[in-house]
């Protein structure tokens, strides 16, 4: 039988089944938006908002939904936060929801969001469901961070603003740019792959 | 599918979506005076940014064209404020230009952009925008493009530049004629 409460749910998908170096979902909004840390932060707090709301909301529909009408169900629960995160968002800080800009209203389309709905919570009870939420919202709320501090550092060489190499310091501009994005996102994920995959054997 | 099955996912269906939809409804009433407010805020925060001596700031408006009137302490005129609207690398660009008497910039604001986070965004930035400061109409122009032209374009993001550029020039040209 399952348990009521599995901290297991929490702790994993901040690192080993970290949604973004190990499911590899979100990974749109996360090349998109990880050119600046400040940016990254407001995402991160977004999606964590988005996934507990939803995954709670579908927990407690899980029973009276019939399983054909799933999806679209979800998508509605899912829009619904996500459109309340918009107006919270344009109300207490204009300046992060100017910058987020169209990746706002979009997290309504990650995967990450989606995925964990139907995978976890319309499997699972409301506590372990939350517990799933905050694990993985955090897990990419880090993976995000981690991505914007290497390409903000190395791109503009500041970090949330502030210059962190000096004056003498070239910008390596590809990293601001898509590719930089693809770049950094590739060899964390090869790093993740090889600190984990070792430990098993 | 038998036809209780379907309706039954009809019903769960609008129920949820009518539940959503009167959620969104409360949340918006909500927010929607805090993000007004907050919008007002800006525009009163841009205007007296780009004109720190300005007292009175008053909406006109004249063939066609919005604007706002500047006045100093002594009631006089010292410039207007425009809204330009122009077609960046990701969408369109809303900016605010004022001006002085004789058509000379007196600041650039970006107000809302679409453009590319990290590259095209840095339009918004201190560095670009005060280069156009003290400039005048014939002057706005990318150094690349023309010789008279005093504004450097920012490194990766030349197009979202030059709309800033353009839009600036083109709208001025018109309003001044």
């Amino acid at each position: 039988m399952k348990k009521l409460i599995d901290f297991k749910n929490f702790i994993n998908p901040i690192w080993r089944e970290n949604p973004v170096f190990y499911l590899m979902l979100g990974l749109c909004p996360l090349l998109a938006v990880s050119g600046s840390v400040r940016d990254s932060l407001g995402m991160g707090i977004a999606v964590i908002f988005v996934l507990v709301g939803s995954n709670f909301t579908v927990s407690v529909i899980r029973k009276f939904v019939p399983s054909h009408v799933r999806i679209p169900v979800f998508i509605v629960v899912i829009a619904t936060f996500v459109t309340i995160a918009d107006y919270s968002i344009a109300a207490f800080s204009p300046e992060i929801h100017r910058n987020l800009g169209v990746y706002l209203p979009l997290i309504v389309v990650n995967c990450i969001i989606l995925g964990r709905a139907e995978a976890f919570a319309s499997k699972n009870n409301i506590l372990n469901s939350i517990l799933d939420a905050l694990g993985t919202g955090i897990g990419f709320t880090i993976a995000i961070l981690l991505i914007a501090i290497i390409r903000e550092a190395l791109g503009n060489g500041t970090i949330f603003g502030n210059p962190v190499f000096g004056t003498g310091y070239t910008p390596f501009l590809i990293m601001i740019m898509p590719p930089g994005a693809f770049l950094v996102i590739g060899f964390l994920i090869a790093i993740k792959q090889g600190m984990t995959r070792r430990r098993k054997c | 599918m038998k036809k209780k099955e379907v309706a039954g996912g009809i019903i769960v269906l609008f129920l949820i979506t009518g539940i959503s939809g009167y959620l969104l409804a409360q949340v918006y009433k909500v927010t929607k005076p805090k993000i007004e407010e907050q919008k007002r805020i800006e525009e009163e925060k841009i205007n007296k940014e780009i004109f720190p001596d300005g007292v009175k700031f008053e909406e006109k408006c004249k063939d066609n064209i919005s604007y706002v009137s500047v006045y100093n302490s002594d009631g006089e005129e010292i410039g207007k404020i425009f809204k330009v609207k122009t077609l960046g690398y990701g969408g369109y660009i809303l900016l605010k230009v004022g001006v002085d008497k004789n058509f000379r910039i007196k600041g650039v604001k970006i107000i809302h952009h679409s453009e590319t986070p990290g590259l095209g965004s840095k339009i918004t930035s201190e560095k670009f925008l005060s280069q156009f400061e003290g400039k005048t109409i014939d002057e706005i122009y990318l150094k690349k493009d023309n010789p008279e032209g005093k504004i450097d374009a920012i490194t990766g993001a030349t197009i979202s530049s030059r709309a800033v550029v353009d839009g600036i020039r083109k709208f001025l040209k018109k309003v001044k004629k």
